[in-house]
C-alpha cells in the first residue's frame, strides 16, 4: 500500500490527539496485518467508498488508553468502558476519517465515509472491506500501545 | 445569547457546550439531529451544527432554516469533520456563515462565535 495514502490517516490521528487531547503519541513502524484479531479492547471502524476508492479505517485501543482519551476529552474520569467512552472513540475515528478525506481530496481521491461502528471486548475481530491488505500503524502513549488500521484500494 | 448545538454524538455536544461555557457562553440548548433542531429554534440566536447526522443532516437543516422567513437571518456555523474544499463550498452555498473543521480548540470555537455575533 502506498504510504501517500496511509500518511493522511496517521497525520489526522496525531492532529486530533494533539488538538483535542493535548497529547502526542509516539509512532511505531507500520506492518501488514496477518490475523483478523485486533489488539485492543475497543475499536471504532469506519468504511469509506468513492468513485475511485474503497476501504476502511479502524482505531483500536486497550482499555487504559480509551479511558485516558475519554478523561482528557470530557474532563471527567471513568473506570470502565461506558457508552460515553464508546461514543468518544467513535467520534475520534470519525475525525480521523474526515481529516484523511480532506487531505486525500487534494490528490483527487474522493469518498464518503460511513458512521462509526464501535466494537467492545478483548480479542474481538475487525471486519475490514474485502481482501485488501490491512496496514497496521502502532502508536504508544506512556507504556500503552494502540493501533490504527487502514485498508484502501484504488479502483 | 442562546446557542443551539446540533450533533448526533452526545459526547461531541458536551465537548462543544463545555467549550462554549469555557469562553463565556452559558445559555446553550442541544439537539441530536436536524429534525430535533427545527423544534428547538425558538429564541435561538446562533446555530452550531454537525453535517453527518441521522434523520435530517446538517446541510438539509441549514437549507430548511434559510428557507423560512422567521429564521432566514439566523447565524449558522457548521462544525464537522468534512473539510474537503467541495464540502466547504457546498455548505457555504447552502447558507452557513462560517465553517469549523474537527478537531478544533475551544479558543478557535470562541473566536468564530465572537466574530459571527459581533
Amino acid at each position: 500500500m502506498d504510504a501517500n495514502f496511509i500518511n493522511p490517516f496517521v497525520s489526522a490521528l496525531v492532529n486530533s490527539l494533539e488538538t483535542m487531547l493535548n497529547i502526542t503519541p509516539e509512532r511505531g513502524t507500520p506492518y501488514l496485518k496477518k490475523e483478523g484479531q485486533t489488539q485492543g479492547d475497543i475499536s471504532a471502524i469506519i468504511g469509506f467508498a468513492g468513485p475511485n476508492v474503497t476501504g476502511s479505517v479502524a482505531l483500536s485501543l486497550p482499555t487504559p488508553v480509551a479511558l485516558k482519551f475519554y478523561s482528557l476529552m470530557m474532563g471527567e474520569k471513568v473506570y470502565r468502558i461506558t457508552n460515553d467512552v464508546q461514543d468518544v472513540v467513535g467520534e475520534l475515528a470519525n475525525i480521523v476519517a474526515g481529516g484523511a478525506k480532506t487531505e486525500l481530496s487534494a490528490q483527487n481521491i474522493t469518498f464518503n465515509i460511513s458512521i462509526p461502528t464501535v466494537v467492545v471486548g478483548p480479542g474481538h475481530t475487525i471486519g475490514h472491506k474485502g481482501d485488501i491488505p490491512v496496514m497496521v500503524i502502532p502508536f504508544e502513549i506512556g507504556k500503552h500501545r494502540f493501533v490504527l488500521e487502514v485498508t484502501m484500494k484504488l479502483e | 445569547m442562546r446557542i443551539l448545538v446540533v450533533d448526533d454524538s452526545t459526547t461531541m455536544r458536551r465537548i462543544i457546550s463545555n467549550s462554549l461555557r469555557a469562553v463565556g457562553y452559558e445559555d446553550i440548548v442541544e439537539a441530536g439531529d436536524g429534525q430535533q433542531a427545527l423544534q428547538t429554534l425558538d429564541g435561538v440566536n446562533l446555530l452550531l451544527t454537525d453535517w453527518n447526522m441521522p434523520n435530517m443532516d446538517g446541510l438539509t437543516l441549514v437549507k430548511t432554516v434559510r428557507s423560512s422567513a422567521a429564521t432566514a437571518q439566523l447565524p449558522i456555523i457548521m462544525i464537522t469533520s468534512e473539510g474537503a474544499r467541495d464540502e466547504v463550498m457546498e455548505a457555504l452555498a447552502a447558507g452557513v456563515n462560517d465553517y469549523i473543521v474537527k478537531p478544533f480548540t475551544k479558543e478557535t470555537l470562541g473566536e468564530k462565535v465572537k466574530a459571527i455575533i459581533r
